[in-house]
């Protein structure tokens, strides 16, 4: 029963992400960055482009496309014939993931065939990465279901972007090593992954787990607002 | 007997205003019941809170046997049918993948959506993208996205609105036909011969409150002056009271030959809105 209206929930979305070109260009965007990434640094990146083309494809691929789907659904006022039909809060969140997941899988494994998959052969660091990608994916449902309109989702994409997808080039910036902002920096989801990869600790896996928390709590409350019309 | 709906004393403030005022009502099962109203009198409103969405300020609501708290489970979720006054379909998808979407939400097999179409007058569109849809088309595909699953009772917030009389008269039939094989409808409008020709029941409502609520022959029949406009081959128009010492003169003005014309007096519903409320509907 359930799995039927999650199947058919990602059946619908899978079709509609191949006729919306505005989102089926998203999981280009990082395999056309990694390309060139991979062209200027002739032959083995550092272990932190590593990381970046990650914290990219979780930005642009996973959050922005969750972003766009759900602030169509709520613009056109879709997500309402959803939530008035027997589908749970949760049929619709899990059948909505599933595009966005398989679509994400997709783009990073085009990206790492072409960088190599080394660094992240690792129980910990999946384990991380797969924490990092439920904070982007709760992340893009909390804001896409936040911002009511397609439009607008460009602007909150370039932030979650900036700070959580690119956060490794920030600390490229030459901020002094040890200022607040750079301990702050330090702190964030994809920051915690590289340290975990550097330190071999499990310490940042709970760090991620706290962000991610705090992201599927932001969502939480979003969708109880829509749930609602009060 | 149950009711399909059964409405006490609710009411629903939104911040400082209230949207409706101590309502009660009942819906019979099997009947068309019309709420009329204009423009913000809270037609939307009290749909909502039948349907679950909106959850009352004050007052208890029984849809189906269940009262307020339990509307929103999936059993009672399959029962009930609703097209909203904002309901949407996925524009780039076609009309039969729109369907098979609630088919499979709602746990209906998905041939259905042939019976559907067909009934809806819409077969031959069932492969067209949804973008590409009249209007009118478009209202009926929502229609059918409401009844697929074969509800108990359905909730119609202002089904005809901005439709061609064609189309009006498409629909109409669609739910005249919808309701003689057993479903309880429940229609917002302001549109008053939609609601004359509807209707089992009207419900007035203006700012939130009933000002009146009956059949609409038994309406029109109340605020009917009970006279007779008579116009004569000669150009006069008489007014003639309905009462027996009247009876000789019809008599005279028949066996005379002089009626051209005769008429009694059954003001429209929206005559009799515009009566009751001092305001005219749309
Ligand atoms: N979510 C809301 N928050 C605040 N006020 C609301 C809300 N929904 C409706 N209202 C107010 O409640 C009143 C009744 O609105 P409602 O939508 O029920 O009217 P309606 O009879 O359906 O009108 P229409 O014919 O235009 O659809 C209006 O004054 C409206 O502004
Ligand atoms: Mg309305």
């Amino acid at each position: 029963m359930r799995i039927q209206r999650i199947s058919a929930i990602f059946e619908k979305d899978l079709k509609d992400f191949m006729k919306n070109m505005m989102v089926a260009l998203l999981p280009v965007t990082p395999v056309l960055m990694t390309l060139f990434f991979n062209q200027s640094g002739n032959g083995g990146l550092p272990v932190i482009m590593h990381y970046l083309i990650v914290g990219i494809t979780f930005s642009v691929v996973t959050s922005g496309s969750i972003m766009t789907i759900l602030a169509e659904e709520n613009e056109k006022h879709t997500l309402r014939g959803l939530i008035q039909s027997p589908a749970t809060l949760w049929d619709i969140i899990i059948g909505k993931s599933l595009v966005t997941g398989l679509v994400t899988v997709l783009s990073l494994a085009v990206s790492l065939f072409i960088v190599g998959i080394e660094p992240f052969l690792n129980f910990k660091i999946i384990m991380g990465i797969i924490l990092l990608f439920l904070f982007f994916l709760l992340l893009g449902i909390g804001v896409g279901l936040f911002a009511k309109s397609v439009a607008s989702t460009s602007a909150y994409l370039m932030i979650v972007m900036i700070l959580f997808g690119f956060t490794p080039m920030i600390t490229l910036l030459g901020i002094g090593e040890g200022s607040v902002i750079m301990n702050i920096i330090d702190m964030f989801p994809l920051m915690q992954v590289i340290e975990m990869h550097s330190a071999g600790t499990w310490a940042p896996l709970g760090v991620l787990t706290l962000w991610t928390a705090a992201s599927g709590m932001f969502t939480f409350v979003c969708f109880q607002k829509v749930m609602t019309d009060d | 007997m149950n009711h399909a709906v059964d409405v006490k004393g609710l009411r629903k403030v939104f911040g400082r205003s209230t949207a409706v005022h101590h309502v009660d009502f009942q819906v019979k099962q099997g009947e068309i019941f019309g709420l009329l109203g204009p423009s913000g009198s809270g037609k939307t409103t009290i749909v909502k809170m039948l349907t679950g969405e909106l959850s009352p300020t004050e007052g208890d609501v029984t849809v189906l046997g269940r009262s307020s708290e339990r509307l929103g489970t999936s059993d009672f979720k399959t029962k009930i049918g609703i097209l909203s006054d904002n309901s949407a379909l996925y524009e780039r998808l076609t009309v039969f993948d729109n369907l098979k979407l609630f088919c499979k939400l709602y746990d209906t097999p998905v041939h259905q959506i042939d019976v559907i179409l067909r009934d809806m007058d819409l077969h031959e569109e069932g492969d067209k993208t949804v973008a590409k849809l009249s209007k009118g088309m478009k209202q009926r595909v929502l229609l059918a996205k409401a009844l697929i699953h074969k509800p108990e009772l359905v909730f119609l917030d202002e089904p005809t609105s901005a439709l061609d009389p064609a189309s009006m008269a498409r629909i109409h039939r669609g739910l005249q036909k919808l309701n003689e094989a057993g479903t309880t409808i429940v229609l917002t409008t302001h549109n008053m011969e939609e609601a004359t020709e509807l209707c089992d029941r009207v419900a007035f409502l203006h700012q939130g409150e009933f000002q009146e609520i009956d059949s609409p022959a038994a309406l029109r029949y109340a605020y009917s002056t009970h006279t007779f406009h008579v116009e004569t081959f000669s150009g006069e128009q008489l007014v003639i009271e309905n009462e027996p010492e009247n009876a000789e003169r019809m008599k005279q003005l028949i066996e005379d030959g002089r009626i051209k014309t005769m008429q009694t007096d059954h003001p429209t519903l929206g005559q009799i809105f515009l009566k009751v409320t001092g305001k005219e509907l749309v």
